[in-house]
Formats: C-alpha cells, sequence, structure tokens
C-alpha cells in the first residue's frame, strides 16, 4: 500500500514543507506494529517525488477475530491493497498536509496549486475504470490506470483484478489528500470493516468545498458508508433484494407468492385441519397466515434452517396477541429423516419446496410423508413449467436453486405414482391467472386420505 | 453331613440362641473350609453399633428393665439395618454370606427369601435344632446368659415354626440335630466357565443341521470314533440356543447338541424356542407354533418308526437336556469374566446369576408388549449394556453380525435362508456358512423385513437433542446439537442423497509440534518423533498431493448399487463435506471411466465384490477451487507483486539520493521473492482441463469393498492398491511412497520431503504403518501431514518465514485439531464398517452427520 506524490515546477521543495518532512530522511514510525513509511526519491528545485509507504505487520492484520475460521481470514489483499486500514494509518503522518497547517511561513503554500501527478495502489474495487475515473475527474484530474500483466500457467483469469491509479492535475496538496482520503475508501472493495459516527464527520470534513457539488455525491456517501452495519447482515439483505428482484422479473405483474399462500390458506379452511405442518417454511410467510385459520389448534413450521427460522420467529412474534391466532410453532427437520412428531396431522404442506430437491431424492421423501406420517391430506404446489412461455424464460428455471420444472402432465403423473398404496384422492387445482394454453403459473395438488385407508 | 452350600447367595442359620451356629461358623472359619468375611452375625453388628452384642435386664427393677429393653431393641434394629444392607452388597456382588441370627419367626425368614429373590441368588437354611436342656445348659456356661426364661421362650417358637422352614421358598434346608460332623460341599458358579483353549459361539441353528456341520468342519472341528465333533487345539463350541424349531432338522440337532454338552465338548443356552420345546416335551400343554409344530412333526415321524414308548423315551430325555440349559454363561480368562452367552439379551447386574426372572429375559430379551400384527416389540436392551464383558447373543436375525456398544448379534437367520455365524473368541473374527435354502417358508421372513427397512430414513429425534456415537475405535464420541443442526442442514440441502454418503473423511493434524529448527515451521522430524514416542517403528511416508479430496464409491453395476443404497448408479464422487464433486454429466462420464477401467482390470471379479470404497484426491486443484484460487490466491498474488515491484522501483530510484534505502530495499526485494514464491506455489498444483482425461485421481485408502472393510490391513498395503489401480489407469495416478524404520529411511524420507516441497509440492504425509494404531491402549493420529516451506506460504502469508512471524506462528496449538482429528477417524471407521455390515441407513448416517457436525465446529483453517 502506497502513495507517491509528484509535483514539478517551481517551488515545488515548498511540499516538503507542507508534508512537515525532512526529504533528507528517512521517515518510519510504528502504528499498532505496522511501518508507516516516507521517503523522497526526487527532490531538486523544480521535481519533487515523494512516497508514503506502510510496511503491515500481517499477523496483527490478523487479530481481528470475526471470521477467523475461515482461511480467506488469512490469505487476503489488506496487506498490499490501498484502502481505510492504509488511510488510517497514514493519516497521522500526514496531518499537517491534511489539515493545512504547516508552519506559519508556509501557510501561504497551503492554497498553492501545484501540478500534481499522484500514483496509489493497489487498488482492489469492482468498480470499472470509467466509474472511477468519473470519481476523480470532477475535481480536474486526468485519470490513468496500470493493470499488470498476468502470466498463469492456466486459464484463470483474463485481466488482473488489481490496478495502480495516477491522477494527474492542478491542486492544492490538501485537496489532493482529502480527495484520496474520502474516494479510496469508496473505491475499494473491502467487505470487514467496521466504520463508526466519526466516519461521517470526516467525509464531512474532508468533503468541504468539492463533495457537495460533486455528481456522484450520493454514491460516494452510500459506498463510503456502507460497512456502517456488520457485514454480514448487509450482505443477507442485498441477497435478498435480489431474489426478490429477480422473482419480479420472471413472475411479474402480479406477487404471485401472495396468490398462493391465498389458495393454500383458502384450501386449508375448506378441510377445517385442527394440525397443520407447513414444511419447509422458510421464513414463515405462510404459516402465519396458516395460524388464523380458524379451525387450527397447531402449527408446525418445519425448517432446517437456522436463520430461516429466526426471521420466522421474529414474524410470529409480530402477531402473535392478535386474536384467533394460533402461533406457529417453529421446528427443526428435515425431508431426509423420519420424525415421530409429525405422525398423524391433519394437514401437510409443501408449498414450493419439492422442486428444491434433487428429483430422485423425492420418492422416499414423499414416501415418509404419505406412508409414515400419513396426515388426513397433503397439499403440494410447484411451479408449471408451460406457463414459462408467458414468462418469456426459454430454457430457464424460475430461480436458480430449482432442481426442476414439471409441465401439468408431468407434475400429475409424479403425484399419481407417489399413490403407488392408493390411500388418497388427488385433485389438482391452478393458482394465479389462468393463460391457454399454458395454464396457470403455479401447479396444485391436494391429497385427501381416503376414509377406509 | 454333607452340606451341599451354593456359590453365591445366602445362608441362613437357624435356631434359638445356644443351639451352637455360632460355633458352627466359628469352627468352620478356623478350618480355612469358609472365610471370616462370609459370615455376618446380629452379635458382631451390635457391638458394632453399640459396644455391647447383649444386654441383660433380668433382677432390674421393672422401670430400669422396660428402659433397658427398649434399648436392646434399638440397638437390634440398626444391627440389622446394617446386617441386611451387608447381606445385600455381598447378593449384589454375586457373593455368599453365612447369616448368624435366630431367624425364628417365619417373617424374620420370608424377609430374606425376598431379598434373595430380588437379588436373584438362591438362600439356603441349616436349622440347629437341638434339645431345650442342653440350651439351657449352655446357657448357664455363658459369660452373659441370656436367662433361662428367654431360652425356654425361644424354644417355643423354634418348636412351633419348624415344621414350616422346608415350605418357605429355600433352595435346601439341611437339619443339625447332634452336634455332628458336617462336610461342606462348596459349589462353583455353573454358569461360569474357562474359557481354556478358546471358544466358537454358534448363532441360532433352528434345525439347519447340514449348515451346523459344514461350520463346525470350517471351524477346525473334526468327527472322532464317538461320532464327536472335537477341535485338535481342544477349542469347544456354544450354542446361543434356538438349535430347533423352523428348520428341517431339528431333532436332529437337538441330539447331537445333547451328546456335545453330555460330553462336556459343548455347551447350550436356554433360549425361548428351547423352553417351550421343552415344556411341550414334557407333556405340558404348549401351542406349537411360529416352527415349534415342525418339531412335532417330526416326533410323530419319529414315533412311527420307533414306537411310542422309545419316542417317550426320547422325550423324557430331551425335555431334561433342555431344561437343564442355563439363563447364560459367563466365559472367564485368567478368573476374569470376558465373554457373555446368551439368547436374547442379558442385564448387567444379572451376569453370573440365575433366576427365573433372569431365564425368562435372558430367552425373549427386553421386550414391551405386542405391536398390531401381535408380533413382539423389541426394546433395545444392548443400550444399557455398560460394562466390559462382550455379550453374544442371537434371536433376533440381523444379515451380518450386528456389534453394539460390547454386544455382539451372531443370529444371521440360517433358517430364513441367511448364514449360520460363528463368533470366535479369543480371536474376536466370525466364520459363517451360507444357509442352502430359506427353510422357514414363512411369509414374514425377517431378513427380507429388515432389507426392505434398512434404507428407511433416519429418525431425526434421535440427532435432535445432540448424540453419542460409539465407536471401537475411541469409545464414545458425543456431538453437539449446536453442530447437529447445520450439519442436518447441509444434507438436507447440498449433499448427496444418505443413503450414498458412507463416509466423510476425516481432518488431519499437521506435525504435533512446530519444528525445532530455523526457518521451518513443519518439518518431517516432529511427526516421526510423534509416532516413536508412541512406540510406532515403522512409518509410512505418502506423497501428499495438492488438490481436493474425494471419496469414490464405485459398483460393479446398477444393480449392486440398488443393493446397497437403494439407487442406481455406477457409483458416486463426492467431497469431503459430501456434495457431489462433479456436475452430473461429468461425474457421469468419470465414473463410467474408472468403472470400465475396473471391469477391464477383473476388479470386482477378483476381489469378489460388488463394489469398492475408495478414499482419494481429485486433481488438478482448480478443477473445484477455480473461484477460491482467482478471488483470493491469485487476486492476493496480484496484489503484492504489483505493490512490492512498484516500491521496490521507487526505493532504487531514492538510492541515488539516500543511501539510508539500502536496508528498505532489501527487505522490498526479499518480499519481493516472498511474493513470487507465492504466485508460483498455488500454479504448481492447477492445470487446464480440457476433457475428462486431464483430470489426475489418487486413491489412497482402499476402504472397504462390499464384504469387507481393509483398517485392518497396512498403508504399505493400501499403498501397493494405488499402483495396481494406476498401473492400467488414464485417471488413476500413483503416489510416491517412503517406508521408515530406521535412521537411514528416515533421513531418506527428509531429504525426499525437502527435495519435493522444494519443488512446491503441498509435502508429505506420514502414518503409522498400521491403519489404526495405537498406544498404550489408545488410539493415537491416524496421520500427521508434513508441509513444505514453499507451499505453507499459501496458508500462513507469503512473509510468514520471516524470523519475526515464524516465531509467532511456531506458538500455534495444535490440540484442537488433534481431537477432532482422532474423533473424525474413529467416526469414518465406524461408519464403513457399518455401511459394509449391511447396517441401517440410520446407524450408518449417526456416523457420517457426527463428521459433518464435528467439522462445524470451528478450528484454524491453516492446521
Amino acid at each position: 500500500m502506497q502513495l507517491t506524490i509528484k509535483a514539478t515546477g517551481e517551488n515545488v521543495e515548498m511540499l516538503s514543507y507542507l508534508l512537515a518532512k525532512n526529504p533528507a530522511n528517512l521517515y518510519e514510525r510504528s502504528q499498532k506494529g505496522h511501518k508507516v513509511r516516507m521517503f523522497f526519491s526526487r527532490f531538486t528545485s523544480d521535481e519533487l517525488e515523494a512516497t508514503i509507504f506502510v510496511t503491515p505487520d500481517p499477523l496483527e492484520l490478523m487479530q481481528n477475530k470475526n471470521n477467523s475460521y475461515d482461511i480467506t481470514h488469512y490469505i487476503n489483499d489488506r496487506e498490499f491493497a490501498v484502502s481505510s486500514i492504509f488511510l488510517s494509518l497514514i493519516r497521522s503522518s500526514l496531518g499537517t498536509a491534511l489539515n493545512g497547517q504547516p508552519k506559519d511561513e508556509y501557510m501561504k503554500w497551503v492554497d498553492h496549486r501545484f501540478p500534481f501527478t499522484v500514483e496509489f495502489g493497489p487498488v482492489s474495487s469492482s468498480l470499472t475504470d470509467e466509474q472511477v475515473a468519473a470519481l476523480f475527474e470532477p475535481m480536474g484530474y486526468e485519470v490513468g490506470f496500470t493493470r499488470p500483466e498476468l502470466h498463469y500457467s492456466f486459464d484463470l483469469k483474463e485481466k488482473s483484478s488489481v490496478r495502480i491509479i495516477a491522477l494527474t492535475g492542478l491542486q492544492t496538496l490538501q485537496q489532493v489528500l482529502r480527495h484520496l482520503f474520502v474516494l479510496i475508501p469508496v473505491i475499494d472493495n473491502y467487505k470487514h470493516y467496521f466504520i463508526d459516527e466519526k466516519e461521517i464527520e470526516k467525509i464531512e470534513r474532508y468533503g468541504e468545498g468539492w463533495l457537495e457539488d460533486h455528481p456522484m455525491r450520493e454514491t460516494i456517501y452510500r459506498q463510503a458508508l456502507r460497512f456502517k452495519e456488520v457485514y454480514s447482515k448487509v450482505e443477507q439483505a442485498t441477497k435478498e433484494e435480489i431474489v426478490e428482484e429477480a422473482e419480479e422479473v420472471h413472475e411479474p405483474k402480479v406477487r404471485l407468492n401472495d396468490l398462493r399462500y391465498d389458495k393454500i390458506t383458502g384450501m386449508a379452511e375448506q378441510l377445517k385441519p385442527r394440525s397443520i405442518v407447513d414444511f419447509g417454511s422458510g421464513e414463515g410467510k405462510l404459516s402465519v397466515r396458516l395460524g388464523f385459520i380458524n379451525s387450527v389448534e397447531q402449527v408446525l413450521a418445519v425448517e432446517p434452517s437456522e436463520v430461516e427460522t429466526l426471521k420466522a420467529r421474529e414474524r410470529f412474534a409480530k402477531v402473535k396477541d392478535r386474536e384467533g391466532f394460533t402461533e406457529p410453532e417453529t421446528m427443526w427437520g428435515s425431508l431426509y429423516y423420519t420424525d415421530d412428531r409429525l405422525m398423524g396431522k391433519d394437514l401437510i404442506i409443501l408449498c414450493e419446496v419439492i422442486e428444491h430437491i434433487d428429483e430422485p431424492r423425492l420418492p422416499k421423501a414423499l414416501d415418509t410423508i404419505l406412508h409414515t406420517y400419513a396426515p388426513k391430506s397433503l397439499i403440494i404446489t410447484t411451479p408449471n413449467r408451460e406457463y414459462n412461455e408467458v414468462y418469456g424464460l426459454g430454457p430457464a428455471y424460475r430461480h436458480p436453486d430449482h432442481r426442476f420444472e414439471w409441465t401439468r402432465e408431468q407434475f400429475e403423473q409424479w403425484c399419481a405414482a407417489r399413490n403407488h398404496q392408493g390411500h388418497y384422492g388427488l385433485e389438482f387445482h391452478g393458482v394465479g391467472e389462468e393463460q391457454q394454453p399454458y395454464g396457470f403459473p403455479t401447479q396444485m395438488c391436494v391429497f385427501r386420505r381416503k376414509a377406509d385407508a | 453331613m454333607k452340606m451341599a452350600i451354593p456359590h453365591a447367595g445366602i445362608v441362613l442359620l437357624i435356631g434359638p440362641s445356644n443351639s451352637g451356629k455360632s460355633t458352627w461358623l466359628r469352627k468352620l472359619v478356623q478350618t480355612e473350609e469358609i472365610l471370616p468375611s462370609e459370615v455376618v452375625s446380629s452379635d458382631d453388628f451390635r457391638t458394632m453399633v453399640s459396644d455391647n452384642d447383649f444386654i441383660d435386664w433380668r433382677d432390674r427393677p421393672q422401670d430400669e428393665a422396660a428402659g433397658l429393653k427398649d434399648a436392646y431393641s434399638k440397638i437390634s434394629e440398626e444391627a440389622f439395618l446394617m446386617l441386611d444392607a451387608v447381606i445385600e452388597a455381598r447378593g449384589r456382588l454375586n457373593k455368599r454370606v453365612f447369616v448368624d441370627a435366630t431367624h425364628l419367626r417365619s417373617d424374620d425368614r420370608k424377609r430374606y427369601i425376598e431379598l434373595a429373590k430380588r437379588l436373584h441368588v438362591p438362600i439356603i437354611a441349616i436349622v440347629f435344632d437341638v434339645p431345650e436342656r442342653d440350651l439351657l445348659d449352655r446357657d448357664d456356661k455363658r459369660d452373659n446368659p441370656r436367662g433361662r426364661k428367654r431360652i425356654k421362650q425361644q424354644v417355643q417358637v423354634f418348636r412351633n415354626e419348624k415344621r414350616f422352614i422346608k415350605k418357605e421358598g429355600f433352595a435346601a434346608v439341611y437339619e443339625l440335630k447332634q452336634p455332628e460332623e458336617t462336610e461342606l460341599i462348596k459349589r462353583t458358579n455353573p454358569i461360569e466357565i474357562d474359557l481354556e483353549a478358546g471358544i466358537d459361539v454358534i448363532g441360532d441353528v433352528h434345525g439347519c443341521f447340514a449348515e451346523l456341520v459344514e461350520l463346525l468342519v470350517k471351524l477346525g472341528y473334526e468327527e472322532n470314533r464317538e461320532g464327536l465333533y472335537v477341535h485338535p487345539e481342544g477349542r469347544k463350541f456354544v450354542s446361543v440356543g434356538d438349535i430347533m424349531s423352523r428348520g428341517p432338522e431339528s431333532l436332529r440337532s437337538m441330539l447331537f447338541f445333547q451328546k456335545h454338552v453330555e460330553a462336556g465338548v459343548a455347551w447350550m443356552v436356554d433360549s425361548n424356542h428351547g423352553w417351550k420345546i421343552a415344556r411341550w416335551l414334557g407333556g405340558r400343554p404348549v401351542e406349537l407354533s411360529h416352527g415349534d409344530e415342525k418339531v412335532e412333526q417330526e416326533f410323530l415321524a419319529y414315533e412311527a418308526e420307533a414306537g411310542s414308548s422309545q419316542a417317550e423315551l426320547l422325550k423324557e430325555q430331551l425335555a431334561q437336556f433342555l431344561l437343564a440349559a442355563p439363563s447364560h454363561y459367563v466365559f472367564k480368562k485368567n478368573g476374569v469374566p470376558v465373554l457373555v452367552c446368551t439368547h436374547a439379551g442379558i442385564k448387567d447386574e444379572w451376569i453370573g446369576k440365575q433366576s427365573p426372572a433372569i431365564s425368562d429375559f435372558c430367552r425373549y430379551g427386553d421386550t414391551a408388549g405386542f405391536d398390531e400384527k401381535g408380533k413382539p416389540v423389541r426394546k433395545d436392551w444392548t443400550i444399557a449394556h455398560r460394562s466390559s464383558t462382550l455379550i453374544v447373543w442371537g434371536h433376533d436375525p440381523k444379515p451380518k453380525p450386528l456389534v453394539i456398544n460390547q454386544t455382539i448379534n451372531i443370529d444371521q437367520g440360517a433358517v430364513f435362508g441367511g448364514e449360520l455365524t460363528a463368533y470366535r473368541y479369543p480371536e474376536r473374527t466370525f466364520e459363517s456358512v451360507k444357509a442352502a435354502q430359506d427353510y422357514s417358508g414363512a411369509s414374514d421372513n425377517p431378513l427380507v423385513e429388515w432389507e426392505r427397512n434398512r434404507l428407511n430414513p433416519p429418525n431425526i429425534g434421535k440427532f435432535l437433542n445432540g448424540y453419542t456415537v460409539t465407536t471401537e475405535e475411541v469409545g464414545e464420541v458425543w456431538i453437539h446439537p449446536d453442530t447437529v443442526k447445520p450439519a442436518v442442514d447441509a444434507v438436507s440441502h447440498s449433499t448427496l442423497p444418505l443413503e450414498q454418503l458412507a463416509y466423510i473423511p476425516p481432518t488431519m493434524s499437521p506435525t504435533p509440534k512446530p519444528s525445532a529448527l530455523e526457518g521451518f515451521l513443519e518439518h518431517p522430524r516432529e511427526a516421526i518423533d510423534y509416532y516413536r514416542s508412541n512406540g510406532v517403528d515403522k512409518m509410512v511416508a505418502e506423497k501428499k498431493h495438492m488438490g481436493s479430496r474425494a471419496i469414490l464409491l464405485l459398483f460393479k453395476d446398477e444393480e449392486a448399487a440398488e443393493k446397497q443404497t437403494g439407487i442406481r448408479a455406477f457409483g458416486v464422487i463426492y467431497t469431503r463435506t459430501g456434495r457431489r464433486f462433479f456436475d452430473e454429466t461429468a461425474e457421469h462420464e468419470v465414473v463410467s471411466r474408472l468403472q470400465t477401467e475396473l471391469h477391464r482390470i477383473g476388479y470386482f471379479e477378483k476381489y469378489e465384490t460388488d463394489w469398492v470404497l475408495l478414499d482419494a484426491e481429485i486433481m488438478p486443484w482448480n478443477l473445484k477451487a477455480r473461484e477460491l484460487i482467482s478471488s483470493q490466491y491469485a487476486h492476493v498474488a496480484e496484489n503484492a507483486v504489483a505493490d512490492r515491484t512498484l516500491l521496490k522501483a521507487k526505493l532504487e530510484a531514492g538510492l541515488e539520493r539516500i543511501s539510508g534505502l539500502q536496508d528498505w530495499l532489501d527487505e522490498y526485494s526479499s518480499k519481493l521473492e516472498n511474493a513470487r514464491t507465492f504466485t508460483e506455489v498455488f500454479q504448481k498444483y492447477c492445470w487446464d482441463v480440457e476433457s475428462v482425461g486431464a483430470i489426475q485421481i489418487a486413491p489412497f485408502h482402499v476402504l472397504a469393498h462390499s464384504d469387507r472393510t481393509f483398517f485392518d490391513k497396512s498403508h504399505e498395503w493400501h499403498m501397493e492398491m494405488n499402483q495396481m489401480l494406476a498401473s492400467e489407469s488414464e485417471l488413476f495416478v500413483e503416489t510416491e511412497w517412503k517406508v521408515i524404520t530406521d535412521e537411514a529411511s528416515e533421513q531418506e524420507v527428509i531429504d525426499w520431503w525437502l527435495a519435493v516441497t522444494e519443488d512446491g509440492h503441498e509435502g508429505i504425509i506420514i502414518k503409522p504403518d498400521r491403519f489404526i494404531a495405537k498406544a498404550r491402549g489408545k488410539t493415537i493420529q491416524p496421520a500427521i501431514k508434513v508441509r513444505g516451506r514453499k507451499y505453507l506460504s499459501i496458508i500462513y502469508g507469503m512473509d510468514y518465514l520471516e524470523p519475526a512471524n515464524l516465531s509467532r506462528l511456531k506458538k500455534r496449538n495444535t490440540g484442537k485439531k488433534q481431537k477432532m482429528a482422532l474423533k473424525e477417524f474413529a467416526l469414518g471407521v465406524e461408519g464403513v464398517s457399518r455401511f459394509v455390515g449391511g447396517e441401517s441407513l440410520e446407524r450408518v448416517h449417526e456416523c457420517v452427520l457426527g463428521v459433518l457436525a464435528l467439522e462445524s465446529d470451528p478450528v484454524d483453517p491453516r492446521l
């Protein structure tokens, strides 16, 4: 992690006073075991080049216990890439220049604009060259990029994920540094960094005079403060958004989810179950509705994922005092085991579950449900593949985790095969807006246990 | 008078004061016929609790006498509590105890009879019937006379009660009228047997006489002139019972055992069919069903041939023989009980004892009523077995011997077309013969039923709250509920079907101690020292491939796959997290090729197996890890090289001006070298895979075939198998290996390690020659990895060898990693053994899930 400041022309030697560093000496100070170093590789009356860099203590950087059980915690770019870590380490060494507080006799040079070229890197960023350039150009820089050439012995990647950035422009030293102190964290990819309230202050202070009018101001703020919360939470939220967006894309117009829940709840009301098992209940969106069915005394929300279960619990807790609501009980369970607690219930529901399971694993799981748990009724819903035409999906599935999507005929045959002991009567329904000849977007099968079975 | 005294239980002495009980016992102790500790006396306990064995209240004023009487009765009460506690403790321990007190009243005696029944020990009575005048004479002469009145009272009670004693339920009652010579015949425990030359325990024969003889011959027994099958080494055989019923030749089987048991060359325990047939033979009205009716048919045929009187005689003989069979036998080695043989089960506290209740349990096992179809619901008594004594049993047919919790079921359902099994002890090996056919004609063949249910989904309730797996190698392994959940989540979402997951490979520890040498974090020396200090003299060093760990389960054909896993497939290849290694198309291609190769070398025929389970490394690394390599290793390498190259140039440029920069320049030149090494290292394990042919698979353990595991084979054997598999294969590759036995071979391995790791290879793995190695009775690390200096830079960071870094990294602790490695290893061995043994999916899965759960427990990933 390094930053080189070059300037040419008259009075460039004044910069050493603004930096408050003696160009004849090596500068080195220790910060939490990391070495912050600076030297002037050139220093003439019209040419100055100073490099400040950090030689980090790699083991000290790993002290952060968060995520320490992942190998990426030990092998990562933090000891090389310019990042907020770099900035926080060099901040006090560049304090005089950043704050524009040299000795009185040099104060007049603080606002003097020099023809600078600053070079920093390596930069680890998911932004394109254009996006990075757009961050600096409004302040009048020319932005240049250098990428290392790659010579891997096998096909690995097309270009390096690393860049060195060079900015050229007529600026005051203080401005250059302030631009960098705000924008480097915006560019950097890093994920595991906690920024406290002080960061907002810093951005405002360093951004004074240029950030207010920056055309990408919003983006800069959002990016710079994106880690205000623990990253994992942010990451989940992002994922969710993506999934929801994706679903919206593939299943447009109506909230098919809601229609599906309505249909299932309506069907369940007719069946008058006292006990319902919502298998693969996820975050409990269906279970919470089932809790409002009149006849219901017990809803078991079965889900193997702990994260989902926690969300479901929150959802249930929000409405648990409503009248006529039976709070669902979250249960840790899985389709590949037998569970004595699920025996002999009135209704089991598999809502949009089966298509997430490798098809060969399904018959056995369904055997357990129909012939071991033997509920009075079973409701299964799954996408109707034929309807994908309506969405213009082509051969793609509606969700990347779907292992299959079936036509109506496939689903009907499959359901009939699951009922190999003939204990159940089967009926098929559709959910959503019907479009001939494709049918409904979601298909549903209700298995009802025969009286003599 | 001769008296037979049981080996254990209660010998109750009965008689008034002065009748000679204590005197008689003292004499027996003096002549060393019995031990002083075998005697408990109420007087002794009175002394022990109150310092007095007697209080005399005669000739005292009434108020004092009353007080003394009260005191005496309190003392007696306490004394008897202690006395009873001792009797009970000795009873529990199956020891003998002579109880020296008057026991004149029926209630006193009944208490002990009840106690004996509860403790399942025999109780006998010795009655001292001495004339009153002798008692009075003796009383006058003793130090603390009890007084005439009291003696007379006692005699009165004794006379009234005496005639009832015999009917009270004692196993024997001896009466001593005159002071006479007695001779004790001390019985030994009839069900304890010295192991001598070894035994062969035979599973349920059920009239499969031909198979029985075939098995005995296979075990080395030879028929002698008297028609007895005897072993040249003096071994004897033991039947777990149920030698008759269901099968074709019950009568012959019974006669065979009767003859051998009576000749003292075999034993047989009681059993449910044995007991029923015994009562039927004895003329009791019993309903013959479940194949017992076949015995009746045989007798009818015999009667038709030999006449009814002959038949009756035979019935009587056999009834006696069967009724004499005890509930179980305890075999002792050097006096220590090591093996119990019983029919359907036993409780630990009953071992070595006999009673009707014990017989009942041993015949039927632990039953909890009957199910809808009228079949007994069998409860699992093996769970409660805690002692180290091995229990061998039959009764409940399983396709393979089932080893659970120091119990072994050896009923492999010969009569149902299964196998007749023998368990050899002390060798601890099995021998079996296949039944010629299913003789039972039963519609509900238990083997078929068992097989049908074998792959039933495991019961989640068993795992929900954490669970324990009993492993052969490290005993009980506790799986914490917090780690079970992520594991179940994984097998519900991302792994192969449970049925195909036979084994998840264990983690492996690096050298327990860091290298003592400067400039090395790991070195073979510490691994070798670890094994040497654990008494391992011979080790195998194998080159460690750097790719991705994989398990290959390859079947002879789809039928074999369906038989084992319920799923048709040529094979599966999965990662150490149970996920499919390749996408389905690639897997199909790789598996088909491997299967073709195996067929070409006649592997399945040569080894008579339906499948092979291989533990392997699949290369190149980028096959599975391309994304990680690109975003992690290459990215870091590019950062480092770019940063250091640029900085080095700047420093060089500044050197002219400031000579003091030389130190920084040197530092960065060296750092740039580190970055370059790092960049080279990870590329070493990668190459382009344009077709399946570019994939390399290095199998290093042949874990199992359909009929056996190979944990008993040395690593030399496993390496030889590796060479054999690789020799004519396009996909399988050889692993270089060397043996360490002495200083020279040790140095050779170290030099080899230095050379290959300098070239960038990951390193080597050092293993004890034996797959499962123990030191001081405990299983030790099955393997230790020793990684090279260069390779470790992609683990510990490119600058890890800088002295300031290395000295800190050497403080690493491998303790947790080692513990995990051992537990996971034990679970792996256990799981594969169960998989091979055709055990239920639930029993295999608990091991697999256990390893996945342990792996979700975090540990420093650099180890």
